[in-house]
């Protein structure tokens, strides 16, 4: 059976981050955030969330390779900056460690006695907002399927790579579909790559989450995105369904006109593998 | 409960540990005390210091083992004494204050095994044998039981809401005894035994009359690797006390 292999610092997995920066990214919600300052703000959380369930007291395990390719205008490019700007993927390790900055934030938590008390906590940031020109969307799928093309190589027996594509617009390069394809086809030993597209949108209510069918969406764009999307593997369907969504039996890792909370929820479902991680 | 009676039968105590990998640290943890007292606790392999906590929980335990929500609050107030927060770095710091995880298996004999106590917490197996059959375990009684992510007691109070809806003296624990048992014994382990153990148990070959061979660290960690190798036993930190 695919998806089963035991992540560890021998065996780890990739998480791959394809976020579109194109111009219209700095579209503003609701709560008057632009679409990419939310997105960005998503990424650094859930690129915490990953380090901090691979940190113990003794260091960082590397239970993860993680990268990140951004993409606007004629540009597709690593999402990190400094010295991470270098390469696609690096060790969990060597992100915990490359920070853009380290900004303290109050959180107020459980004292253990029923008290509540407000502790200072250093949050780190590795990726700003950003957004202009087009939405060079094949040209990024491209450089993603060269990435994990190399990264399958290595890690043969590896939980395969999981990516999270993150768009607000149509390609503005070509059709995307074929190279989506190709992406999708590409394997480890314990599976095929797996390829989740989040499309963003500022309003509620609009939101199509987790399709089964292309029959269940409106236009040929949306159809395209659901056909470039990978089933949801059994246990990250299960994820899913216990934060409330309607999934079933070839439930795609697809959202469409997706809200913030739906931009939350795809993140944290498509970055679940963490979870199975070794006890 | 009364102390153990010095004069009943005194059963031999074993315990071995095997750990998940040889050059990686055993997050298993476990004691006993002269007053009949043994304490288990598996670590979470996935959490900031699970080795240490699941240190403290075993000796507060065997030192006092009645466990309340004083005695939870107490043993967090000394993990968190371990360490300088402010002064940990940001990575070390966020996988602080999310705390660490183990679970408690908890056993009290008293008057000679007439009265035996069973507290746990998790899913670190106590299971109670007349010669090769099983009379009872807890708290889990099936090998599918395992697969479910365990409730484990976290240094940050906030994980350990679901205690908040348990009766401790009642849901967390088991009342069990040696009488009327003509062979009787005592077994606690951690999971990845517990869960070979159930899955064995309708085999021809008793699981109980494998473990009860094993008389050395040695003969213990061969069984691990074998079972292991034979894809019967989940590669995590093993261990088992035995009171045969």
């Amino acid at each position: 059976m695919a998806y089963q292999a035991e992540i560890s610092r021998e065996n780890p997995t990739c998480i791959l981050f394809v976020i579109d920066q194109s111009g219209s990214m700095d579209e503003i919600s609701e709560a008057g955030r632009s679409k990419a300052a939310f997105v960005a703000d998503v990424l650094n959380k859930t690129l915490y969330t990953l380090v901090t369930s691979c940190s113990k007291s003794d260091g960082v395990r590397n239970y993860f390779d993680v990268g990140v390719i951004a993409y606007a205008g004629s540009q597709v490019r690593s999402g990190f900056g400094g010295a991470l700007s270098g390469d696609i993927v690096h060790p969990i390790h060597a992100i915990s460690e490359h920070t853009l900055r380290v900004e303290e934030r109050k959180k107020k938590v459980d004292d253990g006695a029923g008290g509540i008390v407000e502790l200072k906590t250093k949050f780190p940031v590795w990726f700003d907002p950003k957004s202009e020109g087009g939405t060079p969307m094949r040209a990024a799928l491209g450089r993603t399927i060269e990435t994990v093309s190399g990264w399958c190589e290595q890690h043969p027996r590896s939980y395969p790579p999981t990516i999270l594509h993150v768009t607000d617009g149509q390609s503005t390069d070509g059709a995307p579909e074929e190279m989506a394809d190709g992406l999708r086809q590409i394997s480890t030993k314990d599976g095929q790559a797996l390829l989740f597209n989040l499309h963003v949108n500022t309003a509620a209510g609009l939101e199509i989450v987790f399709p089964t069918a292309e029959a269940d969406l409106n236009d040929e764009y949306s159809r395209m995105l659901f056909r470039m999307s990978s089933p949801l593997p059994a246990h990250l369907a299960k994820f899913a369904g216990d934060k409330g969504y309607a999934i079933t039996d070839g439930s795609r890792g697809f959202i469409f006109n997706g809200d913030p909370q739906c931009v939350v929820d795809f993140f944290e479902i498509g970055t679940r593998p963490r979870l199975v991680a070794d006890r | 409960m009364r102390p153990a009676d010095s004069r009943s039968k005194s059963r031999l105590p074993l315990a071995f540990s095997v750990p998940k990998r040889e050059d990686q640290h055993n997050e298993d943890s476990f004691q006993r005390s002269a007053k009949g007292v043994y304490a288990l606790s598996d670590g979470a392999s996935v959490s900031f210091d699970s080795a240490s906590w699941a240190r403290i929980l075993v000796r507060r335990y065997t030192r006092d083992p009645e466990f309340t929500r004083e005695w939870l609050s107490a043993a967090i107030a000394e993990f968190r004494k371990l360490y300088d927060r402010d002064s940990l770095p940001w990575m070390q710091q966020a996988s602080f204050d999310k705390g660490s995880f183990a679970s408690l298996l908890g056993v009290r004999i008293a008057d000679g095994g007439r009265a035996i106590q069973v507290l746990s917490v998790g899913d670190s197996l106590a299971v109670l044998c007349d010669g090769d059959r099983i009379k009872a375990t807890f708290p889990l009684s099936t090998a599918a039981e395992f697969s479910a992510s365990p409730q484990l007691i976290c240094t940050n109070p906030t994980h350990n809401t679901f205690l908040d809806k348990l009766d401790f003296a009642y849901d967390l624990v088991a009342d069990w005894t040696f009488r009327g048992l003509e062979q009787p014994a005592l077994l606690c382990m951690t999971d990845a035994l517990g869960h070979w153990l159930l899955s064995q148990r309708d085999r021809d070959s008793s699981p109980i009359s494998v473990l009860r061979r094993l008389r050395t660290p040695g003969a213990f960690a061969r069984f691990v690797q074998e079972e292991r190798a034979a894809g019967r036993m989940k590669r995590d930190d093993t261990t088992l006390i035995a009171l045969w």
